[in-house]
């Protein structure tokens, strides 16, 4: 039996200090193990018995707006597409990936649905409610804090850089500025996959392209039904791009470098994600009084 | 994309239209639905022809792959095509996938998700080979789709976890999503699963053709027998976060594979990849070759990929060294103390099991009740790996005596107590005994 040589896991995350940017700091140096007594029997050697594939894994954060304004129909609407999307997404990561999902939501003050995320397979949608300000700033630098080997992203195994989907119908009522620049030192941020949703006429794209990187992966929704498709469009598409490695095809038949691929999983995105979205505004384009 | 409805009526190319029932899944291409046509259920695949480069190609393709056929029965192959709709939006339908099949993934992930029709939740339901032997059946039978397949002058393109469907009782295998199969050395756009990928398809230097189909299968084989990823280790793990470009580098340019003997920088990780470094304890040499060769030698030179008909022979051995044990313990010869050149040993319970030499191979298979062999390994010019030759069982008559069946359709000759060789007909059987041989015919065998 030769090349046995085993490392020790990575799973060291709670004894480096957190770092204000989360680097994808590399843990611990992985020591060799000696080859273990060579009998046949000091270990389960059933050829049948298997766990599950190492899957890779995929957070999907959701950061919902709770001010006062999304009251009423915003907010009903919203937790009624949430209920439903969750199993819509259950299948994405299939052998490969673990999708987990973790909520924050915003409004005077920014709080976790719940404290870490959750698999996809036993996420349970809790019903938001609305009231106070929209306090952005201070939700960019909770999640910048979250997002992090030491918090959040802890997986032992590998992760794929996660799905960021912000909701909002309102102008931020903090510095913003100041959170999305925490947030953008943060590397996790940086090659994740950001798209946003602006709900009614208050809602500053421009803010929220500053947020996701460009306004491609930046839609809007006008009415209550226009909430519920762009949701969905936005969360199965994130998160079926985000679970997946990138298939790197390219016609120009020379050998792909680095540059070619950086970013493409969030250019992916931001083309789906346009041509999902123009083809529902050609069906309300319809006036209503034809097509009968 | 042109979603369909439920209820609506899609028009088929040669006449009569099919129903559309449900949605069965959607993946990259499109969506399948479950459709009626004809009086039965199909599965149609109907494509989101905005993320095809070239429709009218690819239609012309799945036409020619219809008309040919498929290779053989493991394939659900496309069986009749619809009209065109205005945009030109196009699919195909084939048959449902058979009742007690489950998907390669499934397997992979030991288990799988079934929704509870009264609360709407997921429900997880474990999924395992239920033997050893059905476990290596199915790798035989992938391998010999795939060799089938190559034979027919075609490549895969896409060969990756979602194409198969196993039976985990018998290991039978249904190869689908068929419709990319294209002539070797076509390309109608598909680049294929990274991981599954070969890594001249991930750098973008080279398309998909029958040489990456080879990469592929040894890809799709170690998965399912070492349940990890051949390239992820150390090296790998160490990146935290997989993105665009460290794919790019672990799965393309700088692929190492994670039992490299001359490259121990990507090992398998304890705590993360237990299965691999499991299973890598457990297999004979002879598969962990073959998987090295694949992996180091193979990434750089395609040629020297291992060929479908050297993964079949080596398989069907695997198949014959299977040791069930009366305490219950199952695993290959390679798991067994060899007391003596002709007999294995039960390291759990000491049992001894004396063993059958084959004049054309220089492995020995164990004899245990229950064991079988099969026509390939008696007759040379047979590819049959599923038909049963020869039995190991209790007499019914005298309880315990132990003796072989003949379950093929030929007579054969075995020698008994007395020095002569006595005619055994299809059907009958014989004692075993120290001093044994069996004339098959070209192939000979002794105890």
């Amino acid at each position: 039996m030769s090349n046995e040589n085993i490392t020790e896991p990575v799973i060291n995350s709670a004894e480096s200090a957190s770092a204000a940017a989360d680097n994808f700091e590399p843990a611990g140096s992985a020591a060799p193990n000696t080859n273990a007594a060579d009998s046949l029997l000091d270990f389960d050697d059933d050829p049948l018995s298997a766990t599950g594939v190492s899957r890779k894994s995929l957070v999907i954060f959701f950061l919902i707006d709770t001010s006062g304004s999304m009251k009423g129909k915003k907010m009903g609407e919203l937790n009624t597409v949430m209920e439903e999307l969750i199993p819509e997404i259950r299948r994405v990561g299939e052998a490969d990936t673990e999708v987990k999902v973790a909520v924050l939501t915003f409004s005077t003050e920014v709080r976790w649905m719940y404290s870490a995320p959750i698999p996809i397979e036993e996420f349970e949608w809790a019903r938001l409610r609305a009231s106070g300000v929209t306090s952005l700033g201070a939700a960019f630098k909770e999640l910048s804090l979250r997002m992090s080997r030491n918090s959040y992203l802890n997986s032992p195994s590998l992760s794929f850089a996660p799905v960021i989907f912000l909701m909002t119908d309102g102008y931020p009522s903090d510095d913003y500025k100041e959170g999305l620049r925490e947030l953008q030192s943060n590397s996790w941020y940086k090659f994740g996959l950001k798209a946003a949703l602006g709900i009614g006429s208050e809602a500053n794209d421009n803010v929220l392209a500053e947020f996701t990187g460009s306004a491609d992966t930046v839609v809007h929704a006008y009415s209550g039904s226009q909430l519920a498709q762009m949701i969905k469009i936005i969360a199965v598409t994130s998160s079926q791009i985000g679970s997946k490695s990138m298939t790197l095809s390219d016609e120009t038949g020379r050998e792909l470098a680095e540059e070619d691929v950086f970013a493409a999983k969030q250019k992916l995105l931001g083309q789906q994600i346009q041509e999902l979205v123009s083809n529902q505004v050609e069906d309300s384009d319809v006036p209503f009084d034809t097509g009968w | 994309m042109v979603e369909l409805e439920i209820g609506q009526e899609v028009e088929m190319e040669y006449g009569g239209s099919a129903k559309v029932l449900s949605v069965i899944g959607s993946g990259g291409q499109g969506t399948v639905y479950l459709v009626k046509f004809n009086g039965m259920k199909w599965a149609l695949k109907w494509y989101d022809i905005d993320k095809m480069k070239k429709p009218k190609v690819f239609r012309k393709n799945l036409e020619n792959n219809i008309s040919d056929g498929p290779p053989s029965n493991k394939f659900l192959w496309p069986k009749y095509l619809t009209k065109e709709t205005e945009d030109g939006t196009f699919g195909y339908i084939m048959d449902l996938k058979p009742d007690g099949f489950d998907s390669f993934v499934d397997i992979l992930n030991t288990y799988k998700l079934e929704i509870d029709p009264l609360t709407g939740r997921a429900v997880k339901k474990p999924v395992k080979f239920t033997s050893l032997s059905a476990m290596v059946t199915a790798v035989i039978n992938i391998v010999n789709a795939f060799r089938q397949l190559h034979r027919a002058g075609k490549s895969y393109q896409d060969l990756n976890d979602g194409g198969f469907f196993i039976n985990v009782n018998t290991g039978a295998v249904l190869v689908c999503d068929c419709d990319n199969i294209a002539p070797d050395g076509s390309n109608f756009g598909i680049g294929g699963k990274p991981g599954y990928m070969a890594p001249e398809v991930v750098r973008g230097i080279a398309q998909p053709n029958v040489q990456t189909d080879k990469y592929s299968l040894a890809v799709v084989l170690f998965k399912l027998l070492f349940r990890g990823d051949p390239m992820e280790g150390e090296k790998v793990v160490r990146d935290v976060c997989l993105t665009e470009s460290s794919e790019l580098k672990h799965y393309g340019q700088n692929a190492v594979f994670v039992y490299d003997p001359n490259d121990a920088s990507n090992r398998p990780v304890r705590g993360i990849h237990d299965n691999v470094i499991k299973f890598w304890r457990i297999y004979p040499d002879y598969i962990k070759d073959a998987f090295i060769r694949s992996f180091t030698t193979g990434i750089s030179e395609p040629a020297k990929r291992i060929i479908e008909n050297e993964w079949q022979k080596m398989f069907i051995r695997l198949r014959s060294e299977i040791i069930m044990c009366g305490c219950g313990r199952t695993n290959f010869t390679s798991m067994f103390v060899q007391p003596g050149e002709k007999t294995f040993k039960c390291p759990k319970c000491g049992m001894e099991f004396a063993s059958l030499g084959f004049s054309d191979r220089d492995y020995r298979m164990p004899l245990y009740l229950g064991c079988k062999f099969y026509v390939c390994e008696i007759s040379p010019d047979s590819d049959d790996f599923t038909k049963i030759a020869g039995e190991l069982v209790e007499n019914k008559l005298k309880p315990g005596v132990l003796g072989i069946k003949n379950c093929s359709d030929f007579k054969w000759r075995a020698k008994m107590p007395d020095g002569v060789f006595y005619d055994i007909a299809p059907g009958k059987g014989f004692p075993i005994w120290q001093g044994l041989e069996i004339d098959f015919g070209e192939i000979k065998a002794q105890i």
